[in-house]
């Protein structure tokens, strides 16, 4: 048996191999979940925010309208003061989205994207961009290049501390994309991993085989669970780091 | 599984591009929408709030304003018992001096009359004994009586005297 090829199949991502004019285009499993799901997200939150009469209709627009307000009292008006209400819909965005793909996985034929470096880095990035404009927008250029020179430092430090901040913020950008993805992964390849182990008892012997499934299946289903509970965390860490990183960036030393 | 770590930037743009433009979309016809009646909500809410907040202001001033004629009226009351009571005192200090004045007024009166009826009485009294010591010793006179019939007569005389 061959574990890393078995991995490989379960956690990478695949190219479909479509092809335009000569090119590759990225059409994988993973970009195909990450639209399937964003064209669930604008279909299911656009037919939620229209007016009701059914009951169950008006239930799920007062769920999205507590949703908007725990984004915003829990996470972008705590880090971000009132200058962070204009960012309100990347945030509510990010956390939905973030979310639905961790959750995607649960579903047959289709992957946890978060589990995909480059999906985590371009989620990164984007916050990354948020990040920076927030600082343009409410300090212009130069505010904003003097905000990563935090007040008090002696001039001849300045040459030292100034790069350091660059560097902390690119640091923390990444970072954002590599707990994500790392806790992602690392759920899968352990449900993976479990699943893979009555494989090799039973090669050891058939009757251990059988009988590992049991308890396997139940550390399956605890992990299971715990992986819902990741899910659901991980979309509130990354939401709430790029709202703390931002108002770091608002309201300056 | 080297791959693992190699970013696909076909794929970072695709997210990027599909991300951006959910944000866009969503903002756009999801959240404004939702973001609106939040707020709508909300300030319905607080105007609720403000407006149950002037009413329990107002109600608890009406009743202190209450409470205070409550209070005024009490002590009023009271007051104007205890008037009525100082007031009933001094009419029956008042209506006693005048009874017993009165009282007084009438003894004397009676008094008088009982003192004068009494002089009256003595003075008639005195005026018939004369009466009748006259008469008796006319009687006497008349009828030449001795010493024993005459003892008899001023009995008899007497007699009469103390029958009348």
């Amino acid at each position: 048996m061959n574990i890393e090829k078995i991995l490989s199949h379960h956690i990478l991502d695949h190219d479909l191999g479509i092809m335009f004019g000569g090119f590759r285009l990225p059409i994988t499993v993973h970009s195909v979940t990450i639209f399937c799901v964003s064209l669930f997200l604008f279909i299911a939150l656009v037919w939620i925010s229209r007016a009701h009469k059914n009951r169950t209709g008006r239930l799920l627009t007062t769920l999205a309208e507590e949703y908007v307000s725990f984004i915003r009292d829990g996470i972008v008006i705590p880090n971000m003061g009132q200058e962070g209400h204009g960012f309100l819909p990347y945030f509510c965005t990010l956390f939905v989205f973030i979310l639905s793909i961790n959750l995607a996985g649960m579903f047959p034929n289709m992957k946890t994207a978060t589990s995909n470096i480059s999906v985590t880095g371009a989620l990164a990035l984007c916050s990354g961009i948020l990040i920076v404009y927030s600082g343009l927008k409410f300090h212009g250029l130069i505010g904003f290049i003097k905000g990563f020179v935090p007040s008090g430092t002696p001039v001849w430090l300045v040459p030292l501390v100034f790069p350091l901040e660059i560097v902390s913020t690119i640091i923390k950008v990444c970072v954002l994309a590599i707990r994500l993805f790392a806790n992602m992964l690392s759920g899968h390849m352990v449900l993976i991993c479990l699943l893979l182990m009555v494989f090799i008892i039973g090669q050891m012997h058939w009757a251990a085989g059988v009988g590992s499934v049991l308890p396997i299946m139940a550390l399956e289903f605890l992990m299971t669970c715990l992986e819902l509970l990741v899910a659901f965390l991980q979309a509130y860490v990354f939401t709430l780091l790029t709202a703390i990183f931002a108002g770091a960036v608002i309201h300056t030393h | 599984m080297q791959d693992l770590l190699k970013p696909d930037l076909g794929v970072l743009a695709l997210t990027i591009l599909n991300f951006a433009l959910l944000v866009f979309l969503l903002a756009k016809f999801a959240w404004k929408p939702i973001i609106g009646a939040l707020e709508k909500r909300e300030e319905q809410v607080r105007t609720d709030k403000e407006t149950a907040e002037k009413a329990r202001t107002e109600a608890v001033q009406l009743k202190q304003e209450l409470d205070e004629k409550l209070a005024h009226i009490s002590q009023e009351a009271t007051r104007k018992m205890a008037e009525a009571v100082q007031m009933g005192e001094a009419q029956k200090e008042q209506l006693l001096t005048a009874a017993k004045g009165q009282a007084e007024l009438f003894l004397s009166q009676a008094r008088e009359q009982i003192a004068a009826e009494k002089t009256k009485a003595i003075s008639d009294i005195q005026s018939q004994i004369a009466q009748l010591s006259i008469l008796a010793a006319s009687r006497v006179i008349e009828q030449q009586l001795n010493e024993k019939e005459a003892s008899r007569v001023v009995e008899q005389v007497l007699q009469e005297v103390k029958n009348k």
